[in-house]
């Protein structure tokens, strides 16, 4: 199954949908330029409805772009048919064959490609072994349990070695547990194999537990790309900010530039900002971004936002108290509760933070 | 998507072949038309050879000109040796001497004497129009000299104009060859061109050539002959239709529809309910036996009603000794039409009357209602919609049925078989039978669009939760009991009817001679060929039907393509029109080159696929709109085209959708008559149409014969393809879902 790893390379990749009786045209994708390395694993992430499935179907070939183009390696696949292109997808209702057996629907891709029938039963129970469905073969799919399902669907893909993995949204009938293993067991097979692969979900954990890189989208443009770690910590937008993660937005006021650093005014108290997402100037609005995890109780008079502690939820590992503050509730998430202090309910306190784990973003929602 | 480069060497192809295509045209036509001529000119001079020498004949010889050559007419010149001029002397014809006229003082004519004077026999270029078998046709001018005895000069001369009938009538099949070519050419290398997928293409291309030549094009020319009378667009044909003669028989038609609807209905509702919402046990069984008469030929209720209640029947005149009462006529019609169509109402309802959760009725219950007020208050209402739609649908198909009012209408005068009498009788006229099947497609239409828009609209179903799986039990056993008494009745009766054809084909003569005879088997030797031709037509037709259907409805689900929406409208239109109409249609389209099909049987094979496509395609949708497309994305993706798609993944999954349509096809294209009656032939006869001959010799026991072999024939293969349906183990419950 070894293969040279191959690139993918949208360029300016528009998606306009025909009006249907009288409502306007919808513009599923805007822009779309990004590229996709040999063996990377990138994830498209964003709210339903913004475009990420639909960009993933233009690179399997379901839908032809609008505008622009898209390269799988050298090639350019922009108007090739799906079975004309060197891509596997997964679908998020696994699509697998009902009338064939397990088997059979593992075998499918290579009987198309004319594969020797010895060749083929040795594959197919290599591809199955992989999956850990080694003695399925014969069950109807039907039969399968949803994860059993979503891995014969993993082996058929994988069988016929594509040079792109598209997966779209396919852990997302699982219960969580079986989530959990099948997202390990995917983010394993997809680096011994080195595969190229597109991911498409919704879900923040999984696309950051799982990637090399994350494009957040919203509304059919892409907002932000980058590896989970610059994503969750640096975001571009408030946007992004909040659907890579929970977070708090503080408004401050610009009231001093230093080099790369800010002095915004929070309240009555001047905070020292150490990064930002936009060139600010001077008496500039804008947000402070800070993850609750960065954030502390302390004492009142203490921090940077007095408030009293409105209600404390014990999670084991941690504990997440919510402040009510002159922002509105704000919630602290203090890790390993039984080593720390932690205020009862009712208690008037402060939120302190270092100025070095908050972000300046511009004020606007988006 | 329409990229610059490929749209440039589109139009260069369709210039470079639409010139050569024009070439083509051209030079056969000038080349055939130049044969003609010649033709035409060593004709008109061997026939001034035949000039007889007396004077005084030469009126009955010129007289004689259009027989010899076919319609030409013909005036005699006497060349005056004083005046050194030609002068006109005997005529053949009015229109000739008028030509002649348009001709006098032309160089054309003169040239023509000139000639003539020299023993040459020339064309004018002039042109002109002769009238030929009644209608005014071009005709190509000659003169040719007519030689003395010596042979050294002119007596006379002839002018003679000859139809040029033959050439234009060529030149015409030519020009639509020509256009067909191009039209051909131009589509494929679209679609070759732009669309990504050209498989899908072709497909699509090809459903629209189907639908547009045998759907929309005879409607389009049926409806065309409508308007026209000799030639010329006229109302007379309308005029005649919508007098007072006619409009009785679309009284007639009505009559019987409103009648055999509400009869059905409530016979098929009763039976529904009794099946599907009480605790009544023999549930299967009756289900099978009312469906019964869906699957059997058309003209056995009619024979058996015949056998036991016409004339000389068995109980209306042996038992009963009754010589008033008639079944011929409304109530007799009635009685049959509702038999045969009550199934449809049963189906219906039934399909309605099971999607009622039964909770609603638990919570009337609950709530303290009797069962009699749940029933009106609940369950009626709810399958008010299924009832309507029953009712319509019934109506429709009473005002399409033509084989029973054949036999049975009596005095009653009923649009179907007016219009038949129209075609095949004294008048010989198809746009007249056109017009009659267009004033049957009115109610027709109008009862399809108020079920498809209007009552469908109002039904109430779909929106439970989780269905319960027990029934609440509405009835009593008293009115259990009473219901089921009757139904029994219902379906003795029905089983009786087969039963009398059965025994019809063992008795010497029915209503005189019961003894017990084998002799009415001849038939079945005798009709040996039609019963070849018959199942060789419906099993050509059924998997053509079959594959159509599917094909066509994984078009219109899965796929995205300009002119869908029409597609599908001019596939389903054969469902609204009454087979009369089509059969009408087929005969006035497919009468003439380049589609010459009446009397082959490739139209009757065309006939069942197109009138059958409908109801395949609607069960393919229904299927295909319960499989997941990702299903048919995932074997895209891993590699296969659209054909192996198709084949290897959609039609398994399909496949219970595939067999019924094809099983429904079969038992259409054996049972079918109304629109097969106008297109069957002496090579290609259908068993139904010599049923109806024998029953209207009242030769009783062969036709008994004939339409028991249809029965068994096709419940054999009825009961194959369902087996066929059953054998499914893998496709039952597993066809995942979002």
């Amino acid at each position: 199954m070894e293969k040279k790893s191959v690139s993918v390379t949208l360029n300016d990749v528009t998606k306009r949908f025909k009006n249907i009786k009288g409502k306007e045209d919808v513009i599923a994708v805007k822009g779309a330029d990004f590229v996709v390395e040999g063996g990377e694993l990138v994830t498209l992430l964003g709210p339903s409805g913004c475009g990420k499935t639909t960009t993933l179907r233009m690179i399997a070939g379901f839908e032809l772009p609008t505008k622009g183009s898209i390269h799988i390696g050298e090639e350019d696949v922009t108007f090739l048919p799906p079975n004309k292109r060197d891509t596997a997808t997964m679908f998020q209702s696994y699509g697998l064959f009902p009338h064939m057996s397990v088997h059979d629907n593992v075998a499918y891709g290579l009987k198309l490609r004319k594969v020797e029938h010895k060749e083929i039963n040795r594959r197919v129970q290599e591809a199955l072994d992989l999956v850990g469905l080694g003695t399925y073969g014969d069950r109807a799919p039907g039969k399968l349990s949803g994860g059993q399902q979503q891995r014969v669907a993993l082996a058929r893909s994988l069988i016929v070695a594509p040079a792109v993995l598209l997966l779209d949204e396919p852990l997302s009938n699982l219960d969580a547990l079986l989530r959990e293993q099948m997202r390990v067991e995917i983010r394993r097979i997809q680096k011994s194999l080195s595969i190229t692969a597109v991911y498409v979900t919704h879900d923040r954990v999984e696309a950051m537990s799982l990637s090399d890189r994350v494009i957040v989208m919203k509304d059919g443009v892409i907002r932000q790309i980058g590896s989970p770690d610059l994503i969750y910590e640096e975001p571009n937008s408030r946007f992004v900010a909040g659907f890579v993660g929970k977070a708090a937005f503080l408004p401050v006021t610009v009231t001093g530039i230093q080099g790369t650093g800010y002095t915004c005014r929070l309240l009555e108290k001047d905070v020292p900002v150490a990064t930002s997402a936009f060139q600010a100037k001077e008496g500039e609005k804008g947000v402070l971004m800070a993850r609750p995890e960065s954030l502390r109780v302390v004492e009142k008079g203490q921090g940077y936002i007095d408030g009293r502690v409105k209600m404390n939820v014990y999670l084991g590992n941690s504990l997440e108290s919510f402040i009510q503050t002159p922002f509105g509730e704000l919630l602290v998430q203090i890790d390993d509760p039984h080593s720390k202090r932690v205020f009862p309910e009712g208690e008037e306190v402060s939120i302190d933070f270092s100025p070095d784990r908050v972000r300046l973003l511009a004020e606007s929602e988006e | 998507m329409v990229r610059k480069k490929q749209l440039l060497y589109f139009i260069l192809a369709a210039v470079i072949f639409l010139a050569a295509d024009l070439w083509m045209y051209s030079s056969l036509t000038s080349s055939f038309s130049r044969y003609v001529q010649e033709r035409d000119y060593n004709e008109v001079r061997l026939f001034v050879q035949t000039a007889p020498e007396d004077e005084a004949d030469v009126g009955e010889w010129i007289q004689g000109v259009h027989s010899v050559i076919p319609g030409s007419q013909a005036l005699y010149f006497t060349y005056d040796e004083n005046l050194f001029d030609f002068s006109p002397a005997q005529y053949s014809g009015n229109e000739i001497s008028s030509i002649l006229t348009s001709l006098e003082n032309t160089a054309d004519l003169k040239n023509g004497f000139d000639s003539a004077y020299y023993l040459e026999a020339v064309i004018l270029d002039t042109s002109s129009r002769v009238t030929y078998n009644g209608a005014l046709v071009d005709a190509q001018l000659f003169i040719a000299p007519v030689i003395d005895e010596n042979g050294y000069e002119a007596r006379g001369a002839l002018l003679i104009a000859v139809p040029t009938g033959a050439a234009s009538a060529y030149s015409n099949l030519l020009m639509t060859l020509a256009i067909g070519a191009a039209v051909a050419f131009l589509l494929i290398s679209w679609v070759v061109s732009f669309s990504r997928d050209a498989v899908t293409g072709f497909m699509v291309l090809g459903l629209f050539i189907i639908v547009g030549i045998f759907v929309a094009y005879p409607l389009i020319e049926a409806i065309r002959l409508s308007f026209t009378q000799d030639g010329s667009f006229s109302l007379a044909k309308w005029r005649l239709a919508l007098s007072p003669s006619y409009i009785v028989a679309l009284w007639g038609s009505l009559r019987l529809g409103v009648s055999t609807a509400t009869a059905s209905t409530i016979l098929g509702f009763l039976i529904a309910f009794l099946v599907e919402r009480t605790s009544f046990k023999r549930k299967k069984v009756v289900s099978t036996l009312a469906t019964m008469p869906v699957i059997s030929p058309p003209f056995s209720l009619s024979l058996s009603i015949i056998l036991l209640f016409g004339n000389n029947g068995l109980i209306s005149k042996q038992l009963l000794h009754l010589n008033t009462v008639s079944i011929y006529g409304l109530g007799g019609l009635t009685l049959v039409q509702s038999i045969s169509m009550f199934p449809i109402a049963f189906l219906t309802i039934s399909g309605v009357l099971r999607q009622i959760d039964s909770t609603v009725e638990d919570a009337s219950l609950d709530l303290s209602a009797s069962r009699w007020q749940t029933f009106t208050n609940i369950t009626f209402p709810l399958a008010v919609p299924g009832i309507l739609s029953a009712w319509m649908l019934v109506f429709t198909n009473s005002l399409a049925d033509f084989a029973n009012p054949l036999l049975l209408s009596g005095n009653l005068r009923v649009l179907s078989t007016e219009a038949y009498m129209m075609v095949t009788g004294r008048m010989n006229d198809l746009g007249g039978g056109a017009v009659l099947s267009f004033l049957l497609l009115m109610p027709t239409v109008t009862a399809f669009m108020v079920q498809r828009f209007w009552v469908s609209r109002k039904s109430f179903v779909t929106v439970t939760g989780k269905p319960s799986t027990t029934l609440t039990e509405l009835t009593n056993t008293k009115v259990r009991n009473a219901l089921s008494v009757f139904v029994w009745a219902v379906l003795g009766f029905i089983l009786m009817l087969y039963l009398t054809i059965v025994a019809g084909a063992f008795v010497v003569n029915w209503g005189i001679d019961y003894s017990f005879t084998l002799a009415n088997w001849k038939a079945i030797p005798d009709s040996w060929d039609s019963i070849v031709s018959t199942l060789t037509l419906a099993a050509i037709a059924t998997p053509l039907a079959g594959i159509i259907a599917m094909v066509g409805a994984m078009l219109i689900v899965r796929k995205k393509f300009p002119g869908k929406r029409l597609l599908e409208v001019l596939m389903m239109t054969p469902y609204a029109i009454p087979g009369t109409l089509i059969g009408i249609a087929y005969v006035i389209a497919f009468n003439r080159q380049p589609l010459l099909l009446v009397g082959t049987g490739a139209i009757i094979v065309i006939n069942y696929v197109i009138r059958e496509l409908p109801v395949g395609l609607e069960n393919g949708i229904t299927a295909l709109h319960q499989i997941d497309p990702s299903i048919e994305e995932a074997a895209q993706d891993l590699g296969a085209d659209v054909p192996t798609v198709f084949r290897t993944i959609v039609l398994p999954l399909v496949r219970p959708a595939f067999i019924s349509s094809m099983s429904y096809t079969f038992v259409r294209a054996m049972t079918a008559v109304s629109a097969i009656i106008f297109l069957v032939s002496a090579k290609w006869y259908h068993l139904t149409i010599k049923i109806l001959s024998y029953s209207e010799n009242l030769r009783f026991g062969l036709a008994s014969v004939l339409c028991t072999i249809l029965i068994v024939i096709i419940l054999g293969v009825f009961s194959l393809l369902q087996v066929l349906v059953k054998d499914n183990r893998l496709t039952q419950k597993t066809i995942s879902s979002r």
